[in-house]
């Protein structure tokens, strides 16, 4: 076993309200979710000495938000800082988290998230692009990217529009069991077909949401985890990937990053795809997650298109993935609440959406044009 | 207006590029030292990180290596536009770039398919290379 496996916990997730917030702003949001995250483990505030941030999309002071996190809050930590990877921040921080905690910097960690992308405005409609931007060819938005991947998924394998809106689907029948989720008006297959044309191959329901809410998972070490509330959830494996280049790599439309990610988590772990009996896969867009399938090793390169069919990554099937609805149908939090639902997951906490007697859950997440990528593998103590 | 669309900003590093394509050549950064033509435009080789470089004329010919089609508008410049196609062209002589393959219709553009490249002229300054289907 690795130096890191099993010795730090997940002991308190919290979210606020989710979906179009008027008022809210990312610090309103993110003190909820820091109050609630406080109160599902039992830890009082003045007991958090390392303070991990994520910018909102449209927080005016980017990279100081720890300073004015921090201020909001009133912690003066031991260690602190934030960053920006997109939806690769949340497992980015946590893992930077569980190392500062085993390192002896910090004895309680909260990683915090809050956005009001919804009313506040967002740079998700922006152009990628280095000396020239790609806006120059009408190449704008997230959208863009995740739909290149899809193209080509299609082109060379075969995958199928209806492949992808199985996704789509698995995500909202999920979503309808959450009281919490935006969007809980299950859908069909014919619904996925029939909406509107996004960038093509997507339609608007291969894409995710854009919401307001805030997120806050607090990280202690394993020992300490065992005399607070709830029963401690540990990180088992964990693992991190890049591909900084886009256009110069030739892969860089299949996220090779991805599989580097996972394959780091497993090893640390020790486990493999076929220990995983939940998964909380990134889905900005349905492609994502028929790209984490075939790098988890859930299938092979290429069937990720057959194998959500029949619902088989929907509750009841063999690997139930994105059982809160994900950032598809829940909540787009950037994938901070894939990491809470695979928390509650692994404490039997789900209620009618609880995978029975699920001991292993991945949880992944990916982001900015594509380049960022990391896998936690979470268990029960 | 077509001027309202986002345009490259001309210095130092691309002007040699917009330059080429306004007299119709698609130019890209060949590495002084190992040789490697690289795209996107750099000050630097992403392979053997040497500052050296020239400017080289390529065929103009690739290959779609995916291409996908804007119905949402997302600038209001392109309200106009949609839908329209934005494609990645594999070039001949290794690296990808993001362009737009014009004169089929947006959604028949397809990946594997032969593109050579046109230039668009959209200002006195300024040729938009952007490609369409070749048969070789």
């Amino acid at each position: 076993m690795a130096f890191l496996t099993d010795r730090i916990a997940i002991v308190g997730v919290g979210a606020s309200e989710q979906g179009r917030l008027p008022g809210s702003t990312s610090l309103t949001l993110a003190t909820t979710a820091f109050k609630r995250a406080l109160d599902d483990c039992g830890l009082d505030k003045s007991e958090i000495d390392g303070l991990l941030t994520m910018p909102g999309s449209a927080s005016p002071e980017g990279s100081l938000n720890y300073l004015r996190m921090g201020e909001t809050l009133g912690i003066d930590p031991a260690y602190t800082g934030s960053m920006t990877m997109g939806g690769g921040t949340a497992g980015a921080l946590i893992q930077m988290g569980a190392m500062a905690i085993a390192c002896g910097l910090a004895t309680n960690v909260a990683c915090v998230f809050g956005d009001a992308a919804k009313t506040g405005g967002s740079r998700f409609s922006r152009a990628s692009g280095g000396t020239d931007s790609w806006g120059i060819w009408g190449m704008f938005a997230a959208a863009a990217n995740s739909a290149v991947a899809a193209s080509r998924h299609m082109a060379l394998y075969g995958t199928t529009s209806r492949q992808l809106g199985e996704v789509a689907v698995a995500c909202r029948r999920h979503a309808s069991m959450n009281p919490s989720a935006v969007m809980r008006e299950p859908i069909t297959i014919e619904d996925h077909q029939a909406s509107r044309m996004i960038v093509e191959p997507f339609h608007l329901l291969d894409c995710c949401l854009i919401s307001d809410g805030g997120v806050c998972v607090i990280l202690t070490a394993a020992e300490r985890a065992k005399d607070l509330k709830q029963r401690p959830v540990l990180i088992a494996g964990m693992g991190q990937g890049y591909t900084t280049q886009n256009l110069g790599r030739e892969d860089w439309w299949y996220v090779p990053h991805q599989k580097d990610a996972l394959d780091r988590a497993f090893a640390m772990a020790g486990l493999g795809p076929k220990d995983v009996d939940v998964a909380q896969l990134y889905d900005n867009f349905t492609m994502s997650v028929l790209l984490w399938l075939e790098h988890a090793g859930f299938c092979g390169l290429g069937e990720a298109g057959p194998f959500v069919e029949g619902g088989r990554i929907q509750l009841g099937g063999e690997l139930p993935v994105n059982t809160a609805g994900g950032n598809l149908s829940e909540s787009y939090m950037e994938g901070w609440l894939h990491v809470v639902e695979g928390v509650r997951q692994m404490r039997g906490a789900c209620g009618e959406r609880q995978v029975e007697g699920a001991e292993v859950c991945l949880v992944t997440g990916r982001g900015m044009t594509l380049n960022c990528a990391n896998a936690m593998l979470l268990h029960p103590a | 207006m077509a001027s309202e669309k986002p345009l490259p900003e001309l210095g130092e590093l691309n002007t040699p590029f917009w330059h080429a394509a306004r007299a119709g050549t698609l130019a890209m950064q060949e590495c002084g030292d190992c040789h490697h033509i690289r795209y996107p435009i750099s000050h630097v080789c992403p392979k053997c990180l040497s500052e050296t470089y020239g400017w080289t004329a390529l065929s103009g010919r690739g290959t779609v290596f995916s291409s996908i089609v804007f119905h949402q508008v997302y600038h209001p410049a392109y309200k106009g536009e949609v839908p329209y196609n934005v494609s990645i062209v594999q070039l001949d002589e290794g690296p990808r770039m993001v362009s737009n393959v014009v004169g089929v219709p947006p959604s028949e553009v397809a990946v594997g398919q032969r593109v050579a490249v046109v230039f668009d002229p959209v200002n006195d300054e300024i040729a938009i290379p952007r490609f369409r289907p070749a048969d070789d």
